[in-house]
């Protein structure tokens, strides 16, 4: 009789447990979403100043269809390809920047620009640890074993090339 | 927005992360967002700011050297989920949240958009944090972490495996540069230390032991110490004909404090460990005194490196000797250290540190999310009643 109290209760802290990593995990995989999203929406904001500044009078056709491609791959990109897309954005921008007279000449989108590459770099690494916090937990032997994750994508990273920005 | 900040020690007894929340929350105020601040109070009368509610008695427990008074139980877990049910928060700042105090409570009871800040720098020290295991389930629910100094960050790495995005502690400059200097104390070589002396890490030792050094190679330097302590033990150890070298000036309120920083010529921290930030020397350099610190990574960090002060062997008194003598002598290199250190200063100002703490809060909230009391109990219940069902 006591032994099969004990069972009982040794199930019952189990079964406590599993719902206690479940939600555990499903908080994390919300935790991803929203640092996804965050990240999403300032990396539209910078393909949308791209798309600006490659309409300025003073860009010659070359830049602009540069400008333009490079923010219409950033936007069509699936996740996974996405931090190679947006590098791809950083880059010309970046040339922009450093080899032409046009950030004199409108300084404007590009403070702006500025100040998004700094809420970028925040964004990338408030994402990068809750993903990696997630998949440090779904690779846990007891997740895997009961599939806590349920149907769940596996998060992904971001490895956007700090150096590009 | 609305904003909920936590403090883990007690609102009525002075400290850092109190002053930094009250810092906070009045930039927040006044850039036009709600703020409450939930925080134990040793006498709940005695709080008189209206934004901060208060969440019972503290306990002390000593703690990274100090006593920290902590607050935790049943009583207070009521507190806080009346306090979150009632505001309906846009976000959840939570101070010192691995500390077992209150600020941990509200993270296992909270759900939805939380930021933690980890003030504390104890890369040694395990005990403080061998709950770790016990935390992590809490700590993960943290949206957004900021640590407030590189070397807070690297003791969260190595604690809590978690990383952190760094922003420093802010100061009000123009406050402490526009402080009117007190004639008295800018008469001769005057040398300042603020701190709780009576305190071994904060270093007071190796100063009182440079000081014969000192006092044969710049004869008119004066020593004012200031914060609170019991300064007659520490008397003993400094030769009579030097006492009178000495002045205690007991605990300072702010205004005095920016009085005290804008008089002084030189600004001593000999602090020999257990400084995660060392918002006192923010605070000295946009007073514009000139700075001797001890070279421990929080100080260089805030520092520049030597750019806006000099930096001595930590621990060393003859070296501390040393670069007290040649700043005293050289005052040309003060002025050029102050002119420095005034600009540099600008970095850790309210206007600059503010809104990267409102951007942390941005990125940790998906769009129309509040912060709730957690319903973990109450699925459990369901899951029961359904299986029964």
């Amino acid at each position: 009789m006591s032994s099969f109290a004990l069972v009982l209760l040794f199930s019952l802290i189990f079964i406590w447990y599993l719902t206690f990593s479940a939600n555990r995990l499903d908080r994390l995989h919300h935790r991803v979403e929203t640092s996804w999203a965050n990240l999403d929406s300032i990396l539209q904001r910078r393909a949308a100043i791209a798309r600006e500044i490659a309409h300025l009078r003073e860009i010659d056709p070359a830049t602009n269809l540069i400008l333009i491609a490079a923010a219409h791959q950033a936007r069509i990109a699936g996740i996974s390809e996405r931090s190679e897309a947006e590098s791809g954005l950083s880059g010309a921008l970046k040339h922009l920047r450093d080899e032409s007279d046009i950030p004199h000449i409108h300084p404007e989108p590009f403070k702006e620009l500025d100040l998004l590459t700094d809420r970028l770099r925040t964004a990338i690494a408030i994402h990068q640890e809750a993903v990696r916090a997630t998949v440090n937990r779904r690779s846990k032997l007891i997740f895997r074993l009961f599939r806590l994750a349920g149907r769940a994508p596996l998060p992904v990273t971001y490895p956007f090339e700090d150096d590009v920005l | 927005m609305k904003i909920g900040m936590v403090s883990p020690y007690a609102w009525d007894v002075p400290g850092g992360v109190q002053a930094h929340i009250k810092d906070l929350a009045h930039y927040f105020q006044g850039a036009g967002h709600e703020v409450s601040v939930l925080a134990p109070a040793l006498d709940e009368a005695s709080v008189s700011e209206d934004f901060v509610v208060t969440a019972g008695r503290p306990v002390a427990i000593p703690f990274n050297g100090a006593v920290a008074r902590v607050l935790f139980g049943p009583v207070a877990a009521t507190r806080v989920r009346q306090w979150i049910h009632k505001n309906d928060f846009d976000v959840l700042h939570l101070h010192e949240p691995a500390i077992p105090s209150l600020s941990l409570l509200a993270c296992s009871i909270a759900e939805g958009p939380m930021v933690g800040t980890f003030h504390v720098a104890a890369p040694r020290q395990k005990v403080a944090f061998a709950i770790a295991p016990l935390l992590e389930p809490v700590i993960e629910k943290l949206r957004a972490r900021i640590a407030v100094s590189e070397v807070a960050r690297e003791t969260l790495t190595i604690h809590l495996d978690t990383d952190a995005v760094v922003i420093p502690n802010g100061i009000t400059v123009d406050f402490f540069a526009s402080a009117e200097p007190k004639a008295e104390w800018t008469k001769v070589l005057t040398i300042g230390f603020l701190g709780r002396f009576d305190e071994p890490r904060k270093g007071l030792e190796l100063l009182l032991r440079a000081l014969p050094g000192i006092a044969k190679s710049i004869p008119s330097a004066r020593i004012l110490i200031a914060g609170p302590g019991e300064g007659l033990e520490l008397m003993q150890s400094v030769p009579p004909n030097l006492r009178n070298r000495l002045e205690f000036l007991g605990r300072l309120s702010e205004e005095e404090k920016a009085v005290f920083l804008r008089s002084i010529d030189i600004y001593v921290a000999p602090n020999t460990g257990g400084e995660s930030f060392g918002i006192i020397l923010a605070e000295a350099m946009a007073a514009g005194a000139a700075i001797v610190a001890s070279d421990l990574p929080a100080f260089l960090n805030v520092l520049g490196s030597g750019r806006y002060g000099l930096t001595f062997r930590n621990e060393d008194a003859s070296d501390l000797e040393r670069q007290i003598i040649r700043l005293g002598q050289d005052a040309n290199l003060r002025e050029e250290l102050r002119g420095r250190a005034r600009e540099g200063a600008r970095r850790f100002d309210w206007s600059e540190v503010g809104p990267e703490v409102m951007n942390i809060y941005h990125l940790a909230r998906a769009a129309s999310e509040r912060v709730q009391v957690g319903s973990e109990p109450r699925s459990w219940l369901r899951f029961l009643t359904r299986d029964e069902g």
